[in-house]
């Protein structure tokens, strides 16, 4: 939805006589797609693994790409800008997916009352002073490079040549982080504990807590973005 | 043609592509047993070339630690990580061309060149104090209740902050 | 009235909204400014921000992937 004017419309009408007629693109995408359904049938055959790695890794890209979602801007535009719309949908992601892993990690851990935490499904790893430098180190890149991980990917696909170099950078960086692993663990990782909430708090405070906070965080977020539209007039 | 206006052509509301982003995670989670990563491929395509020019990055200190080794049956090149990240690149892709708005954009100067890489390399070093990007340290980290995924959010602002500042001074 | 221009091809998020942006405050109220981008974010962020602050928008694309956002300061 855009808020037109007549002077607007004028323009507009001038540049669409003049714009020459596009190239059709169609025959490119029924290919491609031609191609993603193919790969997909001897995943499946090949490996049943992969062959889900792909399917939701292509509805992901595409609704990255379709809903312009940017983790980058979800943090750069609050400061920069203030407008808080996109950090607001990857709040919303967070409480949908919050529910999700509850169950799927409620389950896992009734199955098996004995659990370790890295056994259960979900994504656990020490925390600590590495955290917050690292989170810093990839703040500032992410900002520099106009994109994070899942944007550059994104942008590979629309064609952005910038993002390839980014993605050497990124490659690079990652390599040089490995080969500095053994330092790093040695002066802040290797004490430093997994933090799993459930194992403290237990499963459903930590959830209601969770959704409590994301809720809130959205809130906030929802105040902060009207906030700025008054104060920049 | 409303329909292919709203859904292939004009973009989608943020909140939109939210709510379908968290069904996505769910369903990964729950298909594979393991969440979404991308770095981990990053590194590990860093790793395929360091083996072509005749290195041993599978015997380095990191790869035994912490579970970052390869699983069983998976190589450098071929592994979970790399078929999530092309398939993500493939799906940009095939919704570009839907909406027939392919373009190549060239690097525009050198400028953008270095701090591209600049920005890039701080990336690629920070995941790995971190143990993983935007998406491992914190878009399947939250949902995990892992503590990772807040600290790691809580700093990305501060990075995001000084990032702003030096946008603003040396890129604008 | 008058017109401004800007050329933000090839450049990466997210400088096209911060170049609108400057280019904005120098304005007067009723002046167009033309934004000629490749972006395909620009389409929806610079869209989005500036119909925010009250300002009228609107784009066509005027090649593949290559769009013009037409803006015009009202306060």
């Amino acid at each position: 939805m855009t808020a037109t004017s007549s002077k607007i419309e004028a323009l507009k009408r001038q540049r669409e006589m003049e714009v020459k007629k596009k190239k059709n693109q169609s025959p490119f995408g029924i290919i491609i797609t031609g191609m993603v359904i193919t790969i997909y049938l001897a995943l499946i055959n090949y490996n049943l693994d992969f062959s889900s790695y792909w399917i939701i890794g292509i509805l992901m890209g595409i609704t990255l790409q379709r809903s312009r979602f940017c983790f980058a801007a979800s943090f750069r535009d609050p400061i920069m800008v203030g407008s808080t719309s996109l950090l607001k949908a990857v709040l919303l992601a967070f409480i949908v997916s919050t529910i999700g892993f509850f169950i799927i990690q409620l389950r896992a851990s009734v199955a098996n009352p004995d659990y370790l935490i890295t056994e259960l499904p979900g994504q656990f790893n020490p925390v600590g002073l590495h955290t917050a430098l690292g989170a810093i180190l990839f703040g500032t890149g992410m900002v520099v490079a106009g994109g994070c991980a899942s944007g550059v990917l994104i942008r590979i696909g629309e064609g952005h040549a910038m993002q390839l170099v980014v993605l050497i950078g990124f490659i690079i960086g990652a390599t040089l982080g490995a080969a500095h692993f053994p330092f790093w663990d040695g002066v802040l990782i290797s004490k430093t504990p997994v933090v799993h909430f459930p194992n403290h708090i237990g499963f459903f405070p930590s959830l209601i807590l969770q959704l409590l906070l994301l809720c809130g965080l959205y809130f906030i977020a929802d105040w902060y973005d009207k906030k700025n539209n008054i104060m920049t007039t | 043609m409303k329909l292919y206006e709203k859904v292939i052509k004009n973009p989608w509301p943020y909140w939109v592509g939210g709510i379908l982003l968290g069904i996505l995670n769910i369903l990964l989670l729950f298909l594979t047993g393991s969440t979404w990563k991308i770095t981990t491929g990053f590194l590990y395509w860093g790793a395929v070339v360091l083996e072509k020019i005749g290195l041993n990055p599978a015997d380095w200190y990191y790869y035994s630690t912490y579970d970052h080794g390869l699983k069983e049956g998976q190589t450098f090149f071929l592994n979970s990580y790399t078929v999530l990240n092309i398939a993500v690149i493939v799906g940009a892709l095939l919704a570009v061309l839907w909406a027939k708005e392919f373009k190549w954009k060239k690097i525009k100067n050198f400028k953008q060149f270095s701090f591209a890489l600049l920005g890039g390399i701080l990336m690629g070093y920070g995941t790995r104090l971190s143990f993983g990007c935007n998406i491992g340290a914190y878009f399947s980290a939250i949902p995990s209740f892992s503590l990772q995924g807040w600290v790691f959010a809580a700093f990305m602002f501060v990075g995001a902050w000084i990032g702003s500042k030096i946008l603003f001074k040396y890129i604008l | 009235m008058a017109e401004y221009k800007l050329d933000c091809l090839f450049e990466a998020c997210p400088i096209p909204l911060l170049k609108a942006l400057k280019q904005l405050n120098k304005m007067e109220i009723g002046d167009v400014l033309i934004m000629h981008t490749d972006h395909n974010c620009s389409i929806k962020n610079v869209v989005e921000w500036t119909k925010k602050q009250g300002h009228l928008i609107d784009y066509i694309e005027i090649a593949d992937g290559e769009w013009e956002i037409y803006i015009e300061k009202a306060k």
